[in-house]
């Protein structure tokens, strides 16, 4: 019982930090069609950053801002230079995000080093408590509580907001939105930001929960976040909430009782949604 | 008298791809009248309207409103300049409902705007009952009264109106129309419409497309009488 | 249709092809000819990636799972079995077998959706063949790898350039009679405009199907080629940098356009021999992809016909390919 328990609290730890990078992914793609193969960059430059910082500073909060402060001025960086340039043109955006992807893995180590660097909680997340007879472990149930209150703040913006009502027509219909005399590019512009803030957070949070960073697990950590786009249906926030909780309790799982298949599952998973609802579980448009 | 003009077009041209869609389309749209634009089906009406919008940008000629250039300019600043549209389709945001789709083209919720939106509740009182109904659940005729309402609320001094009887069952063709009759008081008004008859009875003017170019114009009671010109272009006996 | 002017084309192509033949005899060095079967094996490979992306408009991050497919299946055949000719035949035809019914499967499950998907689809399914190349240790010898003997036929530099060479011959000409076959018109017609090739009456997701498996077994046997030229293979075949090298080929040297692939995978080679001994000068040459990858994204935005594409527009004044531009034009 305490097994599946810890599973599960695992499971769900990873699904929230597969749901902060691909939150982004999806809502850009919703907004403006682009599917941005760079997110998995802004995760991991929002790690090193932030694990740069603590090391330095010692206080993880700082380090936590730190990492979000990176993934949004490197969020403005990629959509004012990469994006941008050839907006309109779905082929050449494709190619030029993956280009920028491979570019920013190889900076991070020429900046910081082409090593992995380990990386602890720090003293007030480390360890566990025990509720019954159940060992939960801090730092994963922080993850958990960050990641719901982030899906909680968006998802407040989203449906409250002046903003977010502009954003959730956009996802809609684009060219209506414009006519109405608002400027799609500058909504796109904030939401790119935001979303790499989120993909740079995910990658912090995601330090010290794996123990270890290194350039390339951003482009591994972001397929399990495409795979949980087109689960969740892409340009859908809830529904990559959800798809990435799934994604993260089925990693956990099969991560625990057949290791050798976790990438697989999610594959197949993906696989069985493009055969029977190609629009994702939850659609969006239409 | 010169009839002061708040739209003009001067030999547009448009692209959609590689196709050439709109040739020469020249006409003007006085203030404070309804002007038509007749044609058959894929003559050019609606990639006209786009034009106007900026949806669909004009590679030649020149369009004015207000006596100032806005053929550049991206859509968003086209409608800022105080131009409303009512697209084919309507535009509805599905998932928002009706309250939200109003909103979110109200720039400001100042004292006019909000005198603008009560004023359309008023004359679409579907609207104010379906309130927090999401927009995608309306019936065809709604949707045309909230895409209406919606170009509306804002200070728009024109109004692009595309084929607003299209798929309409004719006792709500005649409830729009009515619609449209009233608004004409209050503001100018460049409209699509296939239903002839509908078309004659609120239109001031006319402009006929055919195959991108404009080649008739004048006022509407005229060509009710012209039946050469409307079997020619309008495919009408 | 101007006859001449293919008739031109073809005979300049067999003219050069005839002097590579010659090459080999005039070029001993072993590093040399070494690059240059580097340079046929790459330029197969970004062939099989221009048939997607020049002529389809199909784009895959993936496609150096097909690559990896033949190269291991290749190696692990010759290992297990004795280095003869049979069992690299059978190595072969595994490789071609198994490439197609991966590259059948990805396209009938994604290529029916936005082109966003099949990018996606490949990517993580890619990066699904590298983990299981490094956890499967007992086949594949993971991250190490393992080498294995060549039959004595193909053992020695002379013999392997002559093959990757007759190779690399056969599949242009095949690959440029496939496109300009009628079935090479429809693939064309669905990269500029999907929904009009579909309301001609085309089973546009059968074609693409067919150009996904064509270009994934095309591939697979440049993986083939690629680790008899080595005698040695490891997980790196699947790697992602080598999906960026065969874009960069593929982009630089002209999507559509069949000769600028191998033109663009002349420049790439000769750029990693260049780059790799520039690496004892400073060490941020070694971390070459961050040139290649700034190069790829500049040539994406400004360059986006390559080499070929636009000395063909200046050539006929008019564009021959469409390069990266896409023109499907919203029609509502």
């Amino acid at each position: 019982m305490d097994l599946v328990f810890s599973l599960l609290i695992n499971g769900l730890a990873t699904g929230m930090l597969i749901f902060l990078l691909a939150a982004g992914l999806t809502l850009i793609f919703g907004l403006m069609d682009v599917l941005n193969f760079a997110h998995g960059g802004l995760f991991i430059w929002g790690a090193y950053t932030g694990v740069w910082f603590y090391q330095m500073s010692d206080s993880f909060l700082l380090a936590i801002m730190v990492s979000i402060i990176t993934g949004l001025l490197l969020g403005l960086i990629t959509e004012k230079l990469i994006v941008r340039p050839v907006y309109g043109n779905h082929i050449q955006q494709i190619l030029i995000t993956l280009g920028f992807m491979l570019v920013l893995q190889e900076l991070i180590k020429v900046v910081f080093g082409p090593d992995q660097k380990a990386v602890f909680p720090p003293g007030w997340l480390q360890g566990s408590f025990m509720v019954g007879d159940i060992v939960i472990i801090k730092y994963r149930l922080f993850i958990i509580v960050l990641g719901f209150l982030v899906f909680f703040l968006i998802f407040f913006i989203l449906k409250r907001t002046r903003i977010g009502l502009i954003v959730r027509a956009g996802v809609i219909d684009k060219e209506m939105i414009q006519s109405l005399g608002i400027n799609i590019r500058f909504v796109f512009m904030l939401v790119f930001m935001v979303g790499a803030a989120m993909a740079a957070l995910s990658g912090m949070l995601h330090a010290p929960y794996s123990g270890v960073i290194y350039a390339e697990m951003g482009l591994e950590f972001s397929i399990l976040a495409f795979i949980v786009v087109v689960i969740g249906g892409m340009g859908s926030f809830t529904g990559s909430l959800f798809a990435a909780l799934l994604v993260g309790l089925a990693q956990a799982f099969m991560a625990y009782y057949f290791p050798a298949l976790s990438l697989a599952v999610n594959m197949l998973l993906m696989a069985t949604v493009l055969i029977f609802r190609p629009q994702g579980l939850f659609r969006v448009k239409g | 008298m010169m009839k002061s003009n708040l739209l003009k077009l001067q030999q547009v041209e448009a692209y959609i791809g590689q196709f050439h869609i709109l040739y020469d389309i020249t006409f003007e749209v006085p203030k404070g009248e309804v002007t038509v634009l007749l044609g058959r089906n894929g003559a050019g009406k609606t990639t006209t309207l786009r034009t106007v919008m900026g949806l669909n940008p004009a590679s030649k000629g020149s369009i004015t409103f207000k006596e100032q250039e806005i053929s550049s300019l991206k859509p968003h600043m086209i409608a800022n300049r105080g131009i409303g549209y009512v697209p084919e389709d309507q535009g509805i945001f599905g998932d928002l409902t009706v309250g939200e789709n109003i909103r979110v083209a109200m720039k400001k919720e100042d004292q006019v705007t909000t005198k603008r939106m009560e004023w359309a509740l008023e004359l679409f009182p579907d609207l104010k009952k379906f309130w927090n109904k999401p927009g995608g659940q309306l019936s065809g005729g709604q949707k045309q009264m909230l895409a209406i309402a919606r170009a509306y609320v804002n200070e728009n001094e024109l109004l692009l109106i595309d084929e607003p009887s299209k798929g309409l069952a004719p006792i709500i063709v005649e409830k729009v129309m009515e619609s449209i009759q009233q608004m004409k008081e209050r503001t100018t008004i460049l409209l699509v419409e296939q239903n002839f008859l509908m078309a004659s009875r609120i239109g001031d003017q006319f402009y006929i497309i055919d195959d991108g170019q404009t080649v008739h114009d004048g006022q509407m009671g005229e060509l009710k009488e012209d039946k050469v010109l409307m079997k020619k272009y309008l495919g009408i006996s | 249709m101007n006859l001449r002017s293919i008739e031109r084309s073809t005979w300049i192509y067999i003219a050069i092809a005839l002097l590579l033949f010659i090459v080999p005899f005039i070029v001993t060095g072993r590093s040399m000819q070494f690059i240059l079967i580097q340079i046929f094996i790459f330029g197969i490979f970004a062939m099989s990636y221009d048939l997607l992306l020049g002529f389809t408009g199909i784009i895959s991050f993936g496609h150096v799972m097909f690559f990896g497919i033949g190269a291991y299946s290749t190696a692990i055949s010759l290992d297990r079995f004795d280095s003869t000719i049979p069992a690299l035949l059978l190595g072969v035809v595994l490789a071609l077998v198994i490439a197609a019914i991966v590259s059948f499967i990805v396209g009938i499950l994604t290529l029916r959706l936005k082109s966003h998907f099949y990018a996606m689809l490949t990517l993580a399914l890619a990066g699904l063949f590298l983990v299981a190349a490094e956890k499967w240790r007992s086949l594949s010898g993971g991250n190490d790898g393992f080498t294995f003997r060549l039959p004595e036929l193909i053992r020695d530099s002379q013999s392997q350039y002559f093959l990757c060479l007759v190779s690399l011959i056969f599949i242009f000409f095949g690959l440029r009679r496939l496109t300009k076959s009628p079935f090479g018109k429809v693939l064309m017609s669905i990269r500029e405009n999907e929904q009009r090739t579909e309301s001609l009456g085309y089973t546009v997701l059968h074609y693409k199907v067919i150009a996904s498996v064509v270009s994934g077994v095309i591939a697979s046997f440049a993986g083939v080629l690629y680790i008899i030229s080595l005698r040695f293979v490891n997980t790196s075949v699947f790697a992602t940098d080598l999906t960026i090298d065969v874009l960069l080929m593929t982009i630089i040297g002209g999507v559509g356009t069949l000769i600028g692939p191998i033109i663009g995978a002349g420049l790439v080679e000769f750029a990693h021999h260049w780059l790799s001994g520039l690496s004892d000068v400073h060490w941020i040459f070694e971390r070459w992809i961050i040139l290649y990858g700034t190069v790829y994204i500049l040539v994406v935005i400004f360059f986006p016909l390559g080499i070929v594409g636009t000395i063909q527009a200046k050539l006929f004044g008019r564009t021959v390919t469409k390069g990266l531009k896409d023109n499907k034009s919203k029609v509502s």
